[in-house]
């Protein structure tokens, strides 16, 4: 998990700060973080607000932030395991981690420090419509978890319609209701329509080369 | 006139004597700054030390008497605005000049936000260290 490689790094000025960007709040993601023994910043942005200021569009959703605020990675979709759908065996993601020691050691010479035109790619500019997806989804929120499903639905299709590619909206929508009642769908269903594009976004570890 | 309940991204206010027509929020002048943190000056409708003013042609459709329309307003400013017509909530969000610019500084945007426990933790206070920030959720 993350906490070995933080205490790996912590002379090295690095810090992790890990935040659960859940409706449901402290009692869905409590369990998670005493399992884990977390150590590090554990948080909780129970109206997602945080979540969208960095437009996180799915999780894991991992940011990397350089000592004077600015961000260097950004939506990396990245698990610290990596699970062998064959053998379910779990291991951990050498590849990934390797990728953070480097930067923890190399700073800005990091090869796996994004230029502008690929943090661009991960942070589009938004328009108005991703901002009123934004405002339908925070109103469905809100309906949901004040004992009004029905008119949640409404708000959140709106946001899901505005923004296709947000399974953010989506996952924390179908978990606050039903996705076969309510949506007509199923999670297998879902990956496949074509407006939403992919699920995770490909990691892209470093810039392809000759491109 | 009746009661609604508005969503000023953080702030939730229950407007007693609001009238919705359509996609229009009318409220009573007096209730705006505890609802929304803007209030009318001569200068125009301010918050801290920003200050829209509001074009004559405008006027008309935002200001009548006592009563101040938070939708046409949100338009003026391009705030997105959700409403639900069978519980009256309305839910405004962010002005443009905040989204617009959100990330395009690449600036990591600042949050203070609280643990288990309930202490809080700001972004700013890790300024000087490498922070490795990871999003996840139950879902």
């Amino acid at each position: 998990m993350w906490q070995g490689l933080r205490e790996e790094l912590k002379d090295s000025n690095f810090e992790i700060v890990t935040i659960a960007a859940d409706a449901k709040g402290s009692g869905a993601v409590e369990p998670f973080i005493t399992a884990a023994h977390q150590q590090h910043p554990s948080l909780l942005d129970e109206n997602l607000r945080v979540a969208e200021l960095y437009d996180v569009r799915n999780v894991p959703a991992i940011f990397w932030i350089d000592e004077s605020g600015r961000m260097v990675r950004a939506n990396d979709p990245v698990y610290a395991q990596r699970r062998n759908r064959e053998t379910a065996e779990t291991t951990l993601n050498q590849e990934y981690l390797d990728a953070v020691r480097d930067w923890a050691a190399r700073g800005p010479e990091s090869a796996y420090v994004m230029d502008e035109t690929r943090l661009g790619a991960r942070l589009p500019n938004l328009d108005f419509d991703d901002v009123a997806a934004a405002a339908s989804f925070h109103l469905g929120t809100y309906l949901a978890l004040h004992g009004h499903p029905d008119e949640a639905l409404i708000h959140f299709k709106r946001a899901h319609s505005l923004r296709p590619e947000n399974w953010t909206y989506k996952r924390q929508a179908w978990n606050l209701g039903d996705i076969e009642r309510d949506y007509g769908t199923s999670f297998q269903e879902a990956l496949k329509d074509p407006a939403s594009g992919p699920f995770y976004p490909p990691l892209d570890l470093v810039e392809a080369s000759g491109g | 006139m009746a009661d609604a309940t508005v969503l000023y991204q953080d702030r939730e206010t229950r407007v007693k004597g609001a009238g919705s027509a359509g996609d229009d929020l009318w409220m009573p002048l007096s209730e705006l700054k505890a609802i929304s943190g803007w209030e009318l000056k001569p200068e125009g409708v301010c918050k801290d030390e920003v200050c829209v003013p509001v074009p004559d042609a405008r006027r008309q459709a935002m200001i009548r008497g006592d009563q101040f329309n938070l939708t046409e307003f949100a338009r003026l400013i391009e705030q997105p605005v959700a409403h639900d017509e069978n519980t009256s909530v309305w839910y405004f969000g962010p002005p443009a000049w905040e989204w617009k610019s959100r990330l395009t500084s690449r600036l990591a945007p600042e949050f203070t936000l609280p643990d288990l426990s309930g202490r809080m933790h700001a972004l700013s206070d890790l300024r000087g260290k490498k922070v490795f920030l990871l999003f996840w959720a139950s879902w």
